[in-house]
């Protein structure tokens, strides 16, 4: 068994597979940054909301996170424009990822709120802080530092688990890669290419978020 | 078909060269079928409407029904050889099948390992539209989103005649290329002819017709190299069934559409 390796028809295309690399990274930060404001909300309504409100969050929470993404994208992507809410692929993608990562960082971040002793919530009524102030400072900061690796790790599954957007046609990089793949017939040159690409993002989202973990929470907290 | 058939080349190049090892083809295949009575097809059954099982798992489409017109007509019984489609040709070069008939389009990379009857059948990839969309020929694409599946004819034919400005989408499955039509997510998709038309039955309202026909690839029945005396009865039958009719008839049975013009190598 012998295969010749032919990089070159996948280097030729390789400005193709960094757009579609881009549009990973773009879909992986958007779906971050809007679904941890999900998170934040959904978690403090799940702890300190009215009861049907609290069932509410946790029937969204349980419906996504025991339902598969693609399922989730294809209701998003097909069924919904029978309602009349048509999304194109990449908004139909981002909606998924955000529903998705929203209620897989609910949890995370419910378990850092309720891990906050009750003391440190009297603390801050004691000083008279309003209770937007309480809820920022006193509870959510300590108890986001405190899961902060468990998002971290979440937000990295949600990059990688962004390649299943390719299956409604968002040409992100596993969509770029398999057309390239079905084109040129080099599978093993294009996803090694793919993969190193997906381990590099990867890494670099890691030592972004050690980073942003040391600016917060390590030089901050002399202030 | 594209991957595949280099995929295929390869491999079939290695088993040819292994069959030449080993002896010489039969020069007398068809003599030996007629005395052993029974003719062994290739069945590829994962291919609808070429190749399906049926509700009690028997073969079944066109194909499987041109073997057994096949075997009808030589007066033998129709031994089935099941193969997926990487396996069509080297059933053939290793001898576990006298003929394949699995909608093998005729392609010159094919010839080099197998040689091709003239052709049974078509295959027509089309623009596939509902009735409010405007689309009458290749330079209507422009602006408009065309969803296709990866890994198809489609995917090879229509970027080909696509003017500059045209969308095109990939889906990995047709049932994600279909829906997309169906859901207004794409104006027009690429496909096989008969897949439009089961959609069209499908979602009447839409009132989805084939636009306009990007290409059509003509399907032949092969055998092994050097099995001249069996390849001349079969162009035989070919002719005789495509003028009266029977090659037709089996076609739109299992494809619901009309078989094109069948042209002669």
């Amino acid at each position: 068994m012998t295969y010749v390796f032919q990089f070159g028809i996948v280097f030729d295309q390789f400005d193709r597979m960094l757009v579609g690399a881009w549009l990973t990274v773009q879909l992986a930060f958007l779906a971050l940054a809007l679904g941890l404001a999900v998170a934040i909300v959904c978690a403090y309504l799940r702890t300190t909301g009215p009861k049907p409100v609290r069932w509410l969050v946790m029937a969204y929470v349980e419906a996504i996170r025991n339902t598969p993404l693609l399922v989730q994208l294809y209701v998003i992507f097909f069924a919904l424009p029978g309602l009349g809410l048509r999304l194109d692929a990449n908004g139909a993608a981002l909606a998924a990822l955000v529903i998705n990562f929203g209620a897989y960082a609910t949890e995370i971040v419910r378990a850092g709120v309720q891990s906050i002793p009750v003391g440190q919530i009297e603390a801050g009524r004691a000083l008279r802080l309003t209770r937007l102030q309480i809820y920022l400072l006193v509870v959510l900061f300590p108890a986001v530092k405190a899961v902060y690796p468990a998002l971290a790790s979440q937000f990295v599954l949600l990059m990688l688990g962004s390649s299943v957007v390719s299956a409604i046609s968002a040409n992100e990089l596993t969509a770029i890669s398999n057309t390239l793949q079905s084109t040129t017939f080099r599978a093993f040159e294009v996803y090694i290419i793919a993969t190193l690409m997906y381990l590099a993002i990867a890494v670099a989202f890691r030592g972004f978020f050690a980073g942003l973990y040391w600016l917060v929470f390590v030089r901050g907290r002399g202030r | 078909m594209s991957r595949a058939t280099r995929y295929l080349a390869a491999a079939a190049a290695a088993i040819f060269g292994l069959a030449l090892a080993t002896g010489q083809a039969d020069a007398q295949t068809l003599d030996r079928i007629l005395k052993e009575k029974k003719i062994r097809i290739t069945a590829q059954v994962d291919s609808a409407p070429f190749g399906i099982l049926d509700k009690d798992n028997k073969p079944t489409g066109s194909e499987i029904e041109t073997a057994r017109q096949i075997a009808k007509d030589l007066g033998v019984e129709l031994e089935l050889v099941q193969v997926t489609g990487p396996q069509r040709i080297p059933a053939l070069l290793s001898d576990r099948a006298d003929l394949a008939i699995s909608s093998l389009s005729i392609t010159t990379d094919r010839a080099k390992t197998v040689w091709f009857s003239n052709p049974h059948g078509a295959l027509s990839i089309v623009i596939g539209a509902g009735k409010n969309v405007n689309i009458s020929g290749p330079a209507d694409l422009a602006g408009k989103k065309i969803g296709m599946t990866r890994a198809t004819l489609e995917e090879q034919e229509v970027p080909k005649i696509a003017p500059p400005g045209t969308n095109i989408v990939y889906f990995d499955e047709h049932a994600a290329t279909q829906q997309a039509l169906l859901t207004g997510q794409v104006d027009a998709i690429g496909a096989a002819a008969f897949l439009i038309t089961d959609l069209a039955k499908r979602a009447p309202a839409m009132g989805i017709t084939s636009k306009f026909t990007v290409r059509t690839a003509f399907y032949g029945i092969a055998v092994k190299p050097g099995n001249m005396d069996l390849l001349q009865w079969v162009n035989t039958w070919v002719f005789v069934n495509k003028h009266n009719g029977v090659l037709a008839k089996i076609y739109e049975t299992h494809t619901g559409v009309k078989l094109v013009d069948l042209p002669s190598m």
